[in-house]
């Protein structure tokens, strides 16, 4: 309880934070790609973030009013990663090897300025989480500091 | 649990006694409970700016101000004259209250929905409660040891 899971609770948002920034850097990198072992161009992912359940439970009268267990926070979580269901990008360009039978080549649905507005918000809900975790140890910092009067 | 005096006049315990339950004075609890509920409510806020980019997340709120307050209770008021309850059917308008145990709330705020993807969390808000919140913990701590202070003066032998 107490500072300590306030830090995990923002630990936890960090990692989640991370890992948005992980596949938008996959994505960017695979701009161009038309191949991939599916087949195909290859498909902008997304990430799902989920609440995390609240595994501790309340145990019965011992526990204090501020006790945070069986308040439903628990951080967030990274669930799962999906791909992004519109259409490939279509290019002319009948001399390209990759192009189909028609003549465009199919690249990825992806679009970097997205790409990088997303990693924008990863990046500062990722400071925000900072800031929570730096504001926690202050906070206990000053409790510890009750043993020095 | 506390100690209670038996009728031969020598303390008893009921249960076990925990150093944290005695009681050094109103004050040194009340900072306890201000600091419990600070503590609560960065945990709250930590969730919330966690949960920033969840799809349709519902923040968390702290209320502790108001339990904090009702722990003292509220005298009668002295300009008032006051009136008997003889019958438990009476409406006591003295506007006095008995202190209460500290129960900080904890509530999901699903009224208001400001974002497209459903969330109704706020990040410039949380930052903003964030550094209020942690000032309030920082100050309440600040105070806990100068009652603290005062308590070893109290204390310590002078020679």
């Amino acid at each position: 309880m107490g500072f300590y899971s306030s830090i995990e609770i923002s630990a936890s948002g960090l990692s989640a934070e991370r890992v948005a920034m992980d596949v938008i850097a996959n994505n960017i990198a695979n701009v161009n790609t038309t191949r991939t072992p599916q087949g195909g161009a290859f498909k902008r992912q997304l990430v799902v973030f989920a609440q995390k359940p609240d595994s501790t439970q309340a145990t019965g009268a011992d526990t204090t009013p501020s006790d945070a267990a069986g308040n439903g926070m628990a951080g967030v979580e990274a669930v799962g990663i999906v791909s992004d269901r519109s259409p490939d990008r279509l290019v002319y360009d009948p001399t390209n090897p990759e192009a189909d039978g028609s003549g465009y080549v199919h690249m990825p649905n992806i679009e970097v300025v997205k790409e990088m507005v997303d990693m924008m918000a990863a990046s500062r809900a990722y400071e925000a989480n900072v800031s929570a975790i730096q504001e926690a140890r202050a906070m206990g910092t000053a409790a510890m500091n009750l043993l020095k009067a | 649990m506390r100690l209670a005096a038996s009728a031969d006049g020598n303390l008893t315990s009921q249960g076990d006694i925990r150093l944290a339950d005695l009681d050094f004075g109103a004050s040194i609890s009340m900072l306890k409970n201000a600091l419990d509920g600070a503590g609560l409510s960065h945990e709250a806020i930590a969730n919330n700016i966690a949960n920033v980019n969840t799809p349709h997340f519902r923040r968390t709120d702290v209320t502790f101000k108001e339990a904090l307050a009702a722990t003292e209770g509220t005298p009668p008021d002295p300009n008032q004259l006051a009136m008997a309850i003889t019958n438990p059917a009476d409406i006591d308008i003295s506007g006095a209250a008995s202190p209460q145990p500290y129960k900080p709330s904890v509530s999901v705020d699903s009224t208001t929905k400001m974002r497209v993807d459903g969330s109704n969390v706020d990040i410039d808000q949380e930052m903003a409660e964030l550094a209020q919140n942690s000032g309030y913990s920082q100050t309440m701590a600040q105070l806990l040891q100068v009652q603290f202070m005062r308590l070893r003066e109290g204390i310590q032998e002078h020679p």
